[in-house]
């Protein structure tokens, strides 16, 4: 469900870690969480530049929630939180370049993934946004990493009005880098970004993202905890779980986050 | 005697009115007393709401402080502006840290502490041609209670440029700035601006909004009281100095 390539140009190599579940708008498992982090560490091992985008019409479309359904005492929740806190901090913190291709869609934990680039490339009318409080669960675990991204009051905003944004307002705001007109050109200014990247002397940009992650506070030890924990100190609660268990799938697309 | 600042119930929602609209709601000490008795309800137990909404009644969303009783016209007057901002400091250190989501329904002019009431509520719906603004600079005074949560708003370079340029702006300038959530095209498109707001965040789980809310708090300072109180005394020290009663003096002539 995930999957890799590497592209090289010019002697220089660019790790394409895919989404690659497009028949659930790539809905997210805590197995795909766990291996994004391990590409991403070997992406870094091998000197590449990391891209990470989706397959099929849409970036991704959240947790998928069948599998929370499917274990009613808030277990695999739990575990999708906790991998998807730590794939945005091993990207976050990654001394390699990290861009990710968000088009079409990237909601609720696929938003969040945003939050771990460095540089997001998204189409005008991508939807994003996570509007998950709906379903009883809190955003908490991504207001750390959008909040490096965008105002604090941005964050919050997004954070508790559950509505989703278009990628042209996610660009006005700051979570998107750079907004194409269309979806299908989203991809190849990613990896045309992602080479870019790739070509800024190692040390340098190595050294500067981790200065900037210092001085945002980043580097502190599991900085994302606090938001992490908030939300997982929902999972199990008769709110989620009662509102998790009315939410009909078959009125979400392939039963992802709405 | 009418109540300063109203509080009703709809349910789940709240809405906390500040009641003194032929003064286009200025800040003064009874009503800012006022608005922390809503608080205290809002705060008790038995009373929870998921939302709060924060308005004006009349045209204005609040005016600002209540010139008024900032003019000091003997020595040692200055104990009552400090009464004012240090209730106004405490009040919006109230409303931010309050368990329920808070919408400022911007109806009309949100002026100086008026517009940092506005920024405290975790969203502000304006419609494009409300004023907005801090022209406190231009009166000779200091917006050292609102600059905290206007800092937070949208973030420290903007908040530096417009406290110490002083001015105003309309509903729309204030949107593009992030200092307006959601913008309403015309004043007769706010009710249902500011009602899709609340019917969203209505259909949040409270848990869920409420744990959201106490995170986003914690990371970003809200929850530091103190430099409110810091603000509150610095904003009545620049308040009683001749530089600014000359100026409040003659702008009441």
């Amino acid at each position: 469900m995930i999957t890799a390539e590497r592209k090289e140009r010019d002697g220089l190599g660019v790790r394409v870690v895919w989404l690659d579940r497009p028949e659930k708008r790539n809905a997210l498992t805590p197995a795909m969480l766990r291996e994004i982090v391990s590409e991403a560490e070997s992406a870094e091992q091998d000197g590449e530049a990391l891209l990470l985008a989706g397959r099929g019409r849409a970036f991704c479309a959240g947790f998928d929630l069948a599998m929370c359904q499917a274990a009613r005492d808030g277990s695999i929740m739990r575990l999708l939180l906790s991998g998807l806190s730590d794939a945005c901090r091993t990207l976050r913190m990654l001394d390699r370049p990290v861009v990710v291709a968000a088009h079409g869609a990237a909601i609720a934990g696929g938003c969040a993934l945003l939050g771990g680039g460095d540089f997001v490339v998204a189409d005008r009318d991508a939807v994003l946004g996570y509007p998950v409080v709906k379903l009883g669960v809190s955003p908490a675990v991504s207001v750390p990493f959008l909040r490096q991204s965008v105002t604090d009051g941005h964050a919050r905003a997004r954070a508790l009005l559950p509505k989703t944004f278009t990628g042209e307002a996610g660009h006005r705001h700051g979570l998107v880098h750079a907004c194409v007109d269309r979806p299908d050109e989203v991809f190849q200014l990613a990896l045309d970004t992602a080479f870019r990247l790739a070509a800024v002397p190692r040390h340098a940009f190595s050294t500067t993202k981790q200065w900037l992650n210092s001085i945002e506070g980043v580097a502190r030890n599991r900085f994302d905890k606090a938001g992490l924990d908030a939300s997982l100190s929902l999972t199990g609660t008769p709110e989620e779980a009662e509102r998790l268990a009315a939410l009909k799938l078959g009125d979400q697309p392939n039963g992802a986050t709405p | 005697m009418n109540e300063l600042a109203t509080l009703r119930y709809d349910g789940a929602v709240a809405y906390l009115t500040l009641n003194r609209p032929d003064q286009r709601n200025a800040l003064s000490t009874d009503m800012l007393a006022a608005a922390h008795r809503c608080m205290d309800t809002l705060e008790e137990e038995s009373s929870h709401p998921t939302v709060v909404v924060i308005s004006g009644e009349g045209t204005s969303f609040c005016a600002g402080m209540d010139l008024k009783q900032v003019i000091i016209e003997d020595a040692g007057g200055i104990e009552t502006p400090r009464a004012l901002l240090t209730s106004l400091a405490k009040l919006t250190h109230r409303i931010r840290l309050m368990p329920a989501v808070t919408v400022a329904r911007v109806n009309g002019a949100a002026i100086g502490g008026g517009c940092g009431l506005a920024c405290v509520c975790d969203l502000a719906v304006a419609h494009a041609d409300c004023i907005m603004g801090f022209p406190e600079v231009d009166l000779a005074l200091c917006p050292a209670v609102v600059a905290p949560w206007l800092f937070r708003k949208i973030g420290a370079g903007r908040a530096r440029r417009i406290l110490l340029s002083g001015g105003v702006m309309n509903g729309s300038e204030a949107h593009e700035l992030g200092m307006v959530d959601v913008l309403a095209g015309s004043a007769e498109e706010l009710d249902s601006a500011a009602n899709a707001v609340v019917r969203s965040l209505s259909s949040g789980g409270p848990m869920a909004l409420r744990a959201t809310k106490q995170l986003v708090n914690s990371l970003d300072g809200s929850l530091d009281l103190d430099v409110l109180l810091r603000g509150a005394e610095l904003s009545a020290k620049v308040l009683s100095s001749d530089e600014a009663q000359a100026r409040l003096k003659a702008r009441r002539k």
